[in-house]
């Protein structure tokens, strides 16, 4: 019965394969929109039909024809390469299960291309579920949560802090250094300086107002 | 990552010679033979409803039987066409016109016999024996048709299963109403319809994870 068929597939002519192709197949301009030509189709019919047969070096040939093909259907619908890429290796492992199914005697383009839309139509779903289960990580979401992650920006925040503190005047720098930076008693700070502790007062009030001025100016640059 | 000449050359090299798939009418029709092979065992085993005469002089009897037994043969020829890539889906609606009779002569039974309805109508005993009837049809088919079917599980799953769910569902919906009396509209309503949307509906949600397995064990076989 094979056998049979095998005859008859290469007894149709190419005119008699164009005229039974069916109106499945891609229409539209360019080589990825066209159905194979009726004489690619005969080929592939024969190839397969002798690949269903166990000819391995027809078996070949055949997917290493199909693949441009196919890839040119996929990036229809798909533009990352690498998508491209695995929805080809996708039609070409359905066509290697199924190979059994298809009939000689009819043209193989269809049946070819159903697959191959097939393919495709089950990728698009994948990557539309991957894409709304999933977000894409910024550098945002790798530095915040983690408290190390973030030591860059706490180093270059207390450098500035600390030319800003040398930016002020000599009184000023003293009330802060002593009762901010090393949290000193207005006493204690008082007994080291010698100035009076409302002195010492007015002195860190201009020295915050100064340091708040400053980097609000840096904001705004 | 394997890269699609690799995935060429290794598809290649296991090329084995495969049986090609039958015309899928053949395949439809050994199908069907075997279900009629079932409905001859168990009028055999189960026997005939004793009613059987008088019911066949009865047209919508005689209309919704046939219609039933339509819709099974319809959908059978039309789930082993939709399985295969290059014919056109359209053939999913092939059942749909007999379908409609069948359920719309399960409707006009309803009304007619709604007054005839007593308490005592069913027995528990005659529900068991239905339930038997029901698996001993429906769980071979079933089986034999997803085996029959397994190449359409990497294209249309969903659809082929829900198509050949219906097939399954109204031959056994044809048994049942042969083997056994039961013209109350709830049993009428329970063992048509509801076997009907149990069986469709557990193939359109089950139809892939079960292709698949069976694809899996008949890889392993």
């Amino acid at each position: 019965m094979a056998k049979l068929r095998r005859d008859r597939v290469q007894g149709l002519t190419p005119v008699a394969v164009a005229s039974v192709r069916s109106p499945d197949a891609p229409s539209g301009r360019g080589r990825a929109h066209t159905p194979p030509s009726a004489h690619h189709d005969l080929d592939w019919s024969i190839l397969m039909a002798r690949a269903q047969d166990g000819d391995r070096d027809a078996y070949r040939l055949l997917l290493e024809e199909i693949t441009p093909y196919v890839r040119a259907l996929a990036a229809r619908r798909h533009h990352d390469p690498g998508d491209v890429e695995d929805v080809v290796q996708d039609v070409l492992l359905t066509v290697h299960e199924i190979r059994h199914a298809y009939d000689p005697t009819r043209p193989f383009g269809p049946w070819l291309v159903a697959i191959a839309n097939r393919r495709v139509v089950d990728r698009l779903r994948r990557l539309g579920r991957t894409r709304s289960r999933e977000t894409v990580l910024t550098p945002e979401h790798e530095t915040f949560p983690v408290v190390q992650a973030n030591l860059h920006d706490e180093g270059s925040d207390r450098a500035a802090l600390r030319r800003a503190v040398e930016g002020l005047a000599p009184r000023q720098r003293e009330a802060i250094r002593l009762l901010k930076l090393q949290e000193k008693s207005l006493k204690e700070a008082a007994a080291e300086t010698g100035m009076s502790v409302a002195a010492l007062k007015v002195a860190t009030h201009r020295a915050l107002d100064n340091l708040k001025k400053m980097f609000s100016r840096r904001g705004d640059t | 990552m394997t890269t699609t000449p690799e995935l060429i050359s290794v598809l290649a090299a296991n090329a084995a010679p495969v049986r090609r798939l039958r015309h899928p009418m053949v395949r439809a029709a050994g199908w069907l033979l075997l279900a009629a092979l079932v409905v001859v065992l168990l009028a055999v085993g189960q026997g005939l409803r004793s009613d059987l005469a008088d019911r066949l002089e009865q047209p919508v009897f005689v209309i919704s039987m046939t219609a039933s037994l339509s819709t099974g043969v319809l959908a059978a020829v039309a789930a082993f066409l939709v399985g295969l890539p290059d014919r056109s889906r359209l053939w999913g609606l092939l059942p749909v016109p007999t379908f409609a009779l069948w359920v719309s002569t399960i409707g006009y039974g309803c009304l007619t016999s709604w007054i005839g309805l007593g308490p005592d109508g069913v027995s528990l005993n005659e529900t068991g024996r239905c339930l038997a009837t029901l698996l001993l049809t429906s769980v071979p088919l079933s089986i034999v048709m997803l085996v029959m079917l397994r190449h359409a599980a990497p294209l249309y799953p969903r659809s082929v299963a829900v198509i050949g769910s219906l097939a399954v569902a109204a031959i056994t919906a044809s048994v049942l109403s042969l083997v056994h009396d039961l013209d109350a509209t709830a049993m009428i309503l329970a063992w048509n319809i509801g076997t009907t949307a149990l069986m469709v509906g557990t193939g359109g949600v089950l139809g892939r994870l079960v292709f698949a397995w069976v694809r899996r064990s008949s890889l392993r076989w």
